[in-house]
């Protein structure tokens, strides 16, 4: 059985960030990457049900997005797997979630995957639509938010655990071929070791075009994309203020407070 | 720069002199003195370079009665000392920072080890600081010749450079005994009334302005309340009365409280003191003085300081501790990174070599402090890596944390692994104790700083909760170099530096008997009656007993070695054992235990076999028996008794040396408690050296350091002889 594990550099902004001016992005000096937390998760499942089922089970980590990429499949190597599959050219940029999957889903058919382990979400955007996303264009049964995963190489099925509402568990059992959307603490992820690293530096990733894939460049970029940020903004903040003086003083601010809010 | 802080970067004058900013390093002893020109200039250089607006030396002896060996004074006695001084005026200057000396005689509290004279003061009493010494009153002749001592003195510190002349009168030395009623018993014009007290202190002040107060700033230290009462000096009385008699003398007042016996109610221990906590006494000066203000109180958060600044509390920033832990304070402050400032714990380990006397300060802070020139250390900037060797550092607490973040700072690939969710090992657990809460940050620093050190590398890596390493683990785990940082554990069996050998009952397995760790874990009930067992000198038993004795234990302290022996000279004793009091925790000093069982143990007086000694043959006691042992009862039983290194990790590596090679490792190394327990500033000292040596044949052990002694041949004076001559 194959996995394959899309994963993804979330953007993490500086403590103070600035708004481009068309608007739409943050400015890229004030953004740094890194590994979207998720797929820590997902990367170590895939790497405990390859350990499991040793021969039986490969895993492949693979991204969309340009060279920057390669780190976030890198530090996938650096704990495990033999290669990474990054998928980029200029037609990709400004692509939506869906889009995105057009991609992901094309890569599972090319690789022959019968299993992706996607992150539930990313930090960054927060959208939860990838991964299901990729089912639906697939055609496969999906389940989100997985906090438990277990896989009979017999019968070739999965039982995997939701959490629900109010502490209610909720037990699945899904065939495959599917897609699973791998929610945080499912287990602990490793670290890799330095050795991991170093090695790391010389496993092959493959880059993969669109057209590679067989994915028409308009399917891509803004034009292939339903959704387009239209504002990015910083919410105004409403002000905290400690009211001090004696309590008539105190008093006397909270009306002032009480009358100013409803609009006296 | 933040505008909220640039009341802080706003100049003053002081007299002839302008003051850059207002971040002043007030007098405080390092260890150097004059015969250590090298680390003087060095480590206070560094302050001026770090934005400090103001420099100064520690205390300076104006004459040999005035001799505190071995305490180390810097001294001013003559032109050899003015020519080793002028190694620090020189290099403070070029950073334009004002540079000042702190003019001192001791009277009876400068015991005059070295020089053998005899000190005098305002009437004949023994020093209530040091050891069987006596001054001689003086009669109106020594108040002139000592008064000269001074005006001396001022002549050559203006020689040697400074900027800023002091006349010492804080911490109860001379001109301080002259206006104390405690000290000052005179019935002439130098005693009784507030005036006639003052007189000596206003003369002199008089004199030295008189002899350099064109050229140099003229400031006076003076404690303004001997939190005595009646017995001393108290603010709103003869504290700000003499205020305004010497305003007009005075260019810039530093003022402080307590006195020399007690003065860790001046350089308050974090565990009692807050940042600021002179101001309610020191807040009264402004009130009745024209001229410039500064004082001390641990301050080490900007906004405090310019809150301080903006209510007429003070209009100078003094710090002693802060600029040790950081001398760059200023200008992260001043460059908004308020964030990266190395904050001053208060735990006074810096203080506590001026009081063992002798040795050279250290920080437990900061590692680079007193290692400026003797190893080079600029606590800011680091040597570039000078190999592509990746690093595994086992271990994050003072020791582990400190070796991966300078290592980092270095450029090296670094991985610092630990079982712990968090930084800071040890620290964590002391850091939970009453008041010892700012000890953590120690731990937040170099949290903060492997953080940002952690995102320049992609290849290095802080693995927090990690599973536990083990020798396969470290063997293949791609490092060129290992450094081992396992820490220490308090003892389980009673083993102690008193017997070096278990306590016959005594195991940390049994439900009633409890280990430090076992505290912090809380992992054992702990009983009503309380027995800790103390073999250590520091802040452990006596700490545990606070928490516990709060917690409404009944709680004793059996101890074989002197009780917080080493917080005497972190200026934590007095209140510690006034909190003792308050706490009905009873001592039972110097005792030791023979065995131990469920709910008792034997305790018996350590001096309780015979004094005289004899030969009586093999296997013999030489003194007769100790037949002192009591049974004491418990419910629980805490053992403090002594600390041993963790280091089966270390010896399985070791033993597997043959297989290093295949591996590709270099070397493993030792640092921390895990080489030997150790004061968490030696541990961080540890990591700090081995990670500015890691490229050494062999890092383990320290490369030497740049010694400053007398070289023979070579006389102090200039222009005399080192030959050995004989008076015949």
């Amino acid at each position: 059985m194959k996995i394959l594990v899309p994963v993804k550099q979330v953007e993490i902004l500086d403590e103070d960030f600035d708004v481009q001016d068309d608007g739409r992005s943050i400015d890229p000096d004030c953004i740094e990457f890194e590994l979207n937390e998720w797929d820590d998760y997902s990367w170590e499942t895939a790497l405990q049900l390859m350990e499991k089922h040793e021969g039986t089970v490969e895993a492949v980590p693979m991204t969309v997005g340009d060279e920057s990429a390669d780190d976030g499949l890198r530090k996938c190597l650096a704990k495990g797997g033999e290669r990474a599959i990054r998928v980029w050219d200029d037609s990709v940029a400004g692509s939506d979630p869906i889009a995105i999957a057009r991609l992901i889903a094309a890569a599972a058919k090319k690789e022959d995957a019968q299993l992706v382990l996607a992150g539930t979400q990313s930090t960054d955007q927060a959208h939860g639509q990838t991964g299901i996303a990729v089912a639906a264009l697939l055609g496969w049964p999906h389940v989100a938010v997985v906090s438990a995963l277990d896989y009979s190489a017999a019968d070739g099925k999965l039982t995997v655990r939701r959490e629900l509402e109010g502490g209610v568990e909720e037990e699945i059992e899904v065939a495959l071929p599917a897609v699973l959307t791998i929610q945080l603490g499912i287990n602990e992820p490793r670290y890799a070791s330095l050795r991991g690293i170093k090695q790391a530096k010389t496993k092959t990733v493959d880059l993969l075009s669109p057209a590679d894939l067989g994915v028409s460049t308009d399917q891509l970029g803004e034009t292939g994309s339903a959704a387009r940020v239209r504002r990015m903004y910083i919410p105004e903040r409403s002000k905290a203020e400690l009211i001090t003086g004696t309590p008539p003083e105190q008093v006397k601010r909270l009306i002032e407070i009480v009358n100013e809010l409803k609009g006296a | 720069m933040d505008s909220k802080y640039a009341t802080l970067f706003e100049p003053i004058k002081i007299g002839p002199k302008t003051l850059k900013n207002r971040f002043y390093q007030v007098p405080h002893c390092i260890g150097a003195g004059s015969d250590k020109p090298g680390f003087q200039a060095a480590h206070r250089s560094m302050k001026a370079e770090g934005g400090w607006g103001g420099i100064n030396t520690e205390y300076c002896s104006i004459h040999p009665e005035s001799d505190d060996t071995n305490r180390v004074s810097a001294r001013i006695w003559d032109e050899g000392d003015v020519r080793n001084l002028k190694a620090m005026t020189d290099e403070v200057h070029k950073y334009g920072a004002l540079v000042g000396v702190e003019l001192w005689y001791g009277g009876p509290h400068a015991p005059c080890l070295e020089s053998r004279q005899t000190p005098r003061g305002p009437s004949q009493y023994a020093s209530d600081f040091e050891t069987q010494s006596y001054c001689k009153e003086m009669d109106l002749d020594d108040i002139k010749m000592v008064q000269q001592f001074y005006v001396d003195a001022a002549l050559r510190a203006r020689d040697a450079g400074f900027d800023i002349v002091y006349v010492y009168g804080a911490h109860a030395y001379l001109p301080l005994q002259f206006l104390s009623p405690f000290y000052n018993k005179r019935t002439d014009g130098y005693g009784g009334s507030l005036e006639n007290r003052a007189r000596f202190w206003l003369e002199t002040l008089e004199k030295v302005r008189g002899a350099v107060g064109s050229d140099c700033a003229i400031a006076t230290r003076f404690a303004v309340d001997s939190l005595s009462g009646q017995e001393g000096i108290q603010v709103e009385d003869d504290g700000m009365r003499f205020v305004e008699l010497a305003d007009p003398l005075v260019d810039v007042w530093d003022v402080n409280v307590g006195v020399i016996a007690e003065w860790g109610e001046d350089a308050g221990p974090s565990r009692f003191h807050r940042m600021g906590h002179q101001l309610p006494w020191q807040r009264f000066i402004k009130l009745v003085s024209k001229k410039p203000v500064l004082g001390v109180g641990r301050f080490t958060d900007p906004e405090k300081m310019v809150e301080v600044i903006r209510a007429g509390q003070l209009d100078i920033i003094g710090a002693a501790r802060p600029s040790i832990a950081d001398p760059f304070l200023p200008n992260k402050i001043k460059e908004g990174r308020v964030d990266d400032i190395r904050t001053c714990i208060g735990c006074n380990v810096c203080i506590s070599r001026w009081e063992i006397g002798g040795p050279p300060m250290v920080c437990t802070q900061n590692a680079t402090a007193g290692e400026e020139y003797r190893r080079g250390w600029h606590p800011e900037k680091f040597e570039p890596k000078k190999s592509d060797d990746t690093i595994l550092v086992v271990g994050a607490g003072p020791s582990g944390s400190e070796c991966a973040r300078v290592l980092m700072e270095r450029g090296y690939t670094v991985h610092l692994v630990d079982q712990a969710d968090k930084i800071g090992g040890y620290v964590n657990n002391v850091a939970s104790l009453p008041g010892l809460g700012e000890w953590g940050y120690h731990r937040d620093y170099r949290e903060t700083q492997l953080n940002k050190l952690v995102k320049k590398n992609r290849d290095s890596q802080i693995a927090l909760g990690a599973k536990p390493l083990d020798v396969d683990g470290i063997l293949g785990y791609g490092a060129d170099k290992v450094v081992i940082a396992t820490g220490a554990h308090w003892n389980r069996d009673g083993n102690s530096a008193l017997t070096h050998a278990p306590i016959p009952g005594i195991n940390a397995d049994l439900p009633y008997m409890v280990t430090p760790e076992q505290i912090f874990a809380g992992s054992k009930p702990i009983g009503k009656r309380v027995l800790i067992l103390n073999a250590d000198p520091y802040y452990m038993a006596p700490s545990l007993a606070h928490k516990l004795a709060e917690a409404g234990h009944e709680v004793k302290v059996a101890t074989g070695v002197d009780l917080g022996r080493y917080m005497h000279f972190t200026l934590e004793y007095p209140n510690i054992r006034r909190l003792f009091n308050e706490l009905n925790i009873e001592i039972i000093s110097d005792v030791w235990a023979s065995r131990a069982e469920e709910g008792r143990i034997e305790l018996y007086d350590v001096w309780g076999d015979g004094h005289k000694i004899q030969f009586n043959g093999v296997g013999q006691s030489p003194r007769t028996e100790n037949r002192t042992h009591k049974w004491h009862e418990f419910d629980t039983l805490v053992l403090v008794t002594g600390r041993s290194s963790n280091v089966s990790l270390f010896r399985g590596i070791k033993e597997r040396q043959s297989e290093w090679a295949s591996n590709d490792i270099k070397g493993v190394y030792l640092i921390g408690d895990a080489l030997a327990p150790k004061l968490i500033a030696d541990a961080t000292f540890d990591g700090h050296r081995i990670a500015r040596e890691i490229e050494e044949a062999n890092p383990q052990y320290p490369q030497p350091y740049r010694r400053e002694v007398a070289v023979w041949g070579v006389a102090h004076m200039p222009g005399a002889t080192s030959e050995i001559r004989y008076r015949l």
